[in-house]
């Protein structure tokens, strides 16, 4: 008995003071969260309020953990749901621009519907899934897609939602969302062609 | 014939079969490019390594 009542006390004595602990790690993965934030929701006014309601509820309710990658995939948990939020309150502002409706495909063939530039060969002989440099270079694609295709495709990839959700939220018809993340799709390997494909980046770091 | 389709077809069901479930009209239209095609199969593999890879960006960005 003596011993239960003992411990706790000199673990407050050792330790430092587990809130402003959390408040510095929260701090310090507030970049990461708004980064994703901003690809999924495209604003960075939505992206803030959707990281700070993220912040506020991991506050609110503090798990503890061991490693500082649970902590993220915890927040990283909220923060899907907080998008969600802020999808559902901005949706009839989300809508498709100039750059949405041009169809890459247009440009990749002839008028016969043959290839003006085969495609080329995207073995994995260096292991590009691996590779931190890569995944960058992906994340920049993604980035640089159009609004429209950019948010869908995120729906679609990062919260991982199905097709039908997406229709949903946002009230389009299937067909419009199919075309959309096609387009997508394409300029993504286009993007992924150009710059990492026609001349790789030298290996510097694995994921794993 | 009804099963003929054309490159800029077949790759528009190529990257539509990610997000969807073609018609079995639509899929053996596909299969049967894939054999007498020499470019599209190459098309194919880009956009499998473009699901593994972004299956390992999201594991990447939101796991690590």
């Amino acid at each position: 008995m003596a011993s239960e009542h003992q411990a706790p006390q000199s673990r407050a004595a050792t330790a430092a003071d587990p809130a402003s602990d959390l408040a510095k790690q929260l701090e310090a993965l507030r970049p990461q969260l708004l980064k994703y934030a901003r690809l999924q929701l495209r604003n960075s006014a939505w992206a803030e309020d959707a990281v700070s309601e993220t912040l506020l509820a991991a506050w609110e309710r503090p798990q503890s953990f061991t490693a500082a990658s649970q902590l993220k995939t915890w927040l990283i948990g909220i923060l899907k749901h907080k998008l969600i939020d802020q999808i559902r309150r901005n949706c009839k502002e989300m809508s498709t621009t100039a750059d949405d409706d041009a169809d890459v495909l247009d440009e990749l063939f002839d008028q016969t519907g043959h290839w003006i530039d085969a495609p080329q060969d995207w073995s994995d002989p260096e292991g590009v899934l691996n590779r931190i440099e890569f995944m960058r270079v992906l994340e920049a694609c993604v980035e640089h897609l159009p609004g429209q295709q950019g948010r869908l495709f995120m729906m679609r990839e990062w919260l991982e939602l199905d097709t039908d959700e997406i229709c949903k939220e946002l009230g389009i018809s299937s067909t419009n969302l199919w075309v959309m993340l096609h387009r997508a799709r394409m300029r993504l390997r286009d993007c992924l062609q150009l710059n990492w494909f026609a001349s790789p980046a030298p290996e510097q770091r694995r994921l794993r | 014939m009804f099963l003929k389709r054309n490159c800029k077809q077949v790759t528009r069901l190529v990257l539509e079969a990610e997000d969807r479930h073609l018609p079995w009209v639509e899929r053996l239209a596909v299969r049967i490019h894939m054999h007498i095609c020499a470019t599209c199969p190459r098309f194919q593999q880009q956009v499998r390594l473009m699901r593994e890879a972004t299956q390992a960006w999201r594991h990447y960005s939101q796991e690590s």
